[in-house]
């Protein structure tokens, strides 16, 4: 990693005296980290995995139950089946979204235009992005209010007669917390898109534009293909947080209508806070973190075949 | 031969005859999906904007207004009447500033250990702290809370400042930093007889201003705007922070009062643009930088 500081040519005893100092000094550096290390990741993991062999409601000592939580988890829950497809299908739509998006205007603000207006649309875009998620979904509430909200006013100017019911019906309010979150986060995959951008030598362009490729061809075989670590990036860790969405749906929708916008998230909360079930709250949280872990994996393993490095 | 100079020739003059053609639809349309689309983004800031400083009765109507009609401060003043506004500000800045300034001391510290000093098992340590950045902190929520309440820290600020204090993404990001900064530095530093500690405090810290400040805003940002945490954690209204407090608002005002809750978000956005506004640079070229090394 890091080549060894440079030995001073004092006697090997002094030397060692120094190495040992040195490394008593390291651990003194890491020593605030590591105990927040283990105190509030480690620990909680593995009290977590203790936890979900038992029934624990804070109140009463908890009760060792085996594998009861796993059972419910895998057979038991007729809830968790349309959560856990509710998650993955709002995961996977505001991916494809913030990613399809955020390509797109990033491609256009690489563009040859004045300064000023880059940085405008730069900062336009992205400052939802640092607006609390709390914030941003209190205000949407109120646009996708069904009688008095400018969206559906606008709409009904663009010849949308029917005033949409946002955050009532189940078939509108998971594309109402898509669109809120592409809001708030499309700035972000912008900016990384663009940071991407800028990595991709002009060379590759000139040398495309004497064979003649079309601006669609140089973006297909030389923009895509050397953007890929930056997609793989992404994918990565849009893929950890859109299956962790909470703050959305918790303010918009409450998780309604019935479990209509409920995720993964929302329903630990729920078993955790609200039901004080924690064994089953922690087995859940555990499924969660397997299946991150697993498609993580995933992603590296397959990204072989199509990331592209330079 | 021949036909390779002359295709050099077209090419060549292909910029030159767009730059004479005067208006060209196809240049201007990026310009204007850009422009369209960062009108919906600013849109609804603007929106509450109105709402915040306008008559309340006139602040959610159809059509929807972008000015503000007989501006006052009403808003705010009622915003302060039925929450107490003021000690959520308070709470959330003392609890962000706790954490910024912990983040920064425990992450620059453990950051110079792992690209500066040699020591048995380091590697392994910071291969296990980078990993972590694969969990989900939504994971460890059940198991944190019960942590909290055997430690009684059920309903303190402690329970909201403590798993903060430490960031694993802070040490790899500073990591990185400090590894481009040359060590020929420390070395003369050293001969000099300075021990570690003054080499980090005086060589080190002074040099990474910029890499501190990305690190502190994103913390800061974070801590500012965290919802989670205070949601399960704190129970005392007078405890509150602000993300908390304004779906308090909006539930002790119900769905119709627009004004006051507007109010109240604008209060919690401006600090954040502020900031935002002050230091863009920085956040900008964090995020890309970030984007790109991980």
């Amino acid at each position: 990693m890091q080549a060894a500081p440079s030995a001073p040519s004092a006697p090997s005893v002094t030397y060692n005296v120094l190495k040992r100092r040195e490394a008593m000094i390291a651990y003194l550096f890491i020593a605030p980290t590591l105990v927040g290390f283990l105190l509030f990741v480690v620990g909680p993991m593995i009290i977590g995995i203790g936890i979900s062999f038992f029934k624990w409601n804070l109140l009463t000592p908890p009760v060792f139950v085996g594998l009861d939580n796993y059972t419910r988890l895998f057979s038991g829950d007729p809830r968790l089946g349309t959560i856990y497809s509710t998650t993955v299908r709002l995961a996977i739509q505001v991916i494809i979204c913030n990613i399809g998006f955020g390509l797109f205007f990033a491609v256009l603000l690489d563009r040859k235009m004045p300064n000023f207006l880059r940085n405008f649309f730069r900062l336009s875009y992205f400052f939802p992005f640092v607006v609390s998620g709390a914030a941003v979904a209190i205000i949407w509430t109120f646009l996708f209010n069904k009688d008095l909200g400018p969206l559906n006013y606008y709409l009904g100017l663009l010849g949308v007669n029917e005033r949409i019911n946002w955050l009532l019906s189940s078939d509108w309010s998971p594309i109402a917390i898509i669109i809120t979150d592409v809001w708030k986060n499309v700035g972000f995959y912008i900016l990384v898109f663009l940071g991407g951008l800028q990595g991709i030598s002009r060379d590759f362009y000139e040398a495309a534009e004497v064979d003649g490729a079309t601006g669609w061809q140089q973006f297909r075989s030389i923009t895509v293909p050397l953007l890929t670590p930056t997609i793989l990036f992404l994918l990565v860790i849009s893929v950890i947080g859109a299956l962790q969405i909470f703050d959305q749906p918790n303010i918009l929708t409450g998780g309604g209508p019935g479990d209509a916008t409920r995720t993964i998230v929302m329903y630990i909360y729920e078993q955790g806070f609200k039901f004080f079930d924690m064994g089953y709250a922690s087995t859940l949280a555990l499924s969660l973190f397997v299946i991150i872990l697993i498609l993580t994996v995933i992603q590296f393993r397959l990204s072989r075949s199509w990331v592209f490095y330079q | 031969m021949s036909t390779l100079a002359e295709q050099r020739t077209t090419t060549l003059e292909t910029p030159i005859q767009r730059a004479r053609k005067p208006f060209q639809f196809r240049r201007v349309l990026p310009l204007l999906i850009l422009g369209f689309g960062s009108l919906l983004m600013i849109a609804p800031f603007v929106w509450i904007i109105q709402a915040a400083f306008g008559e309340t009765s006139k602040a959610f109507v159809i059509p929807p207004l972008w000015f503000p009609v007989n501006p006052s401060l009403d808003n705010f003043i009622s915003a302060f009447e039925q929450v107490p506004f003021q000690l959520f500000t308070w709470n959330t800045l003392k609890i962000a500033t706790i954490v910024t300034i912990g983040q920064l001391i425990t992450c620059s510290l453990a950051a110079y250990a792992f690209a500066r000093l040699q020591f048995r098992g380091k590697n392994i340590v910071f291969f296990l702290l980078l990993s972590s950045l694969m969990i989900p902190s939504q994971v460890t929520l059940v198991p944190t809370f019960i942590i909290m309440r055997q430690l009684g820290l059920y309903n303190t600020h402690a329970s909201l400042i403590l798993p903060a204090l430490i960031s694993p993404f802070g040490v790899f990001l500073l990591r990185q930093y400090f590894l481009t900064i040359p060590a020929e530095l420390e070395d003369a530093a050293r001969v000099d007889g300075a021990s570690v500690f003054t080499i980090y405090l005086r060589i080190i810290l002074p040099l990474s201003g910029p890499v501190l400040t990305t690190l502190a805003i994103l913390t800061f940002v974070a801590q500012w705007n965290s919802y989670i945490g205070p949601l399960i954690y704190i129970n005392k209204i007078e405890l509150q922070v602000i993300t908390v407090g304004l779906t308090l608002m909006r539930g002790r005002f119900g769905a119709g009062a627009l004004g006051p809750i507007a109010a109240g978000i604008f209060m919690a956005v401006v600090p954040v643009l502020i900031v935002f506004l002050l230091l863009q640079r920085y956040i900008i070229k964090s995020i890309v930088t970030t984007g790109i090394k991980t």
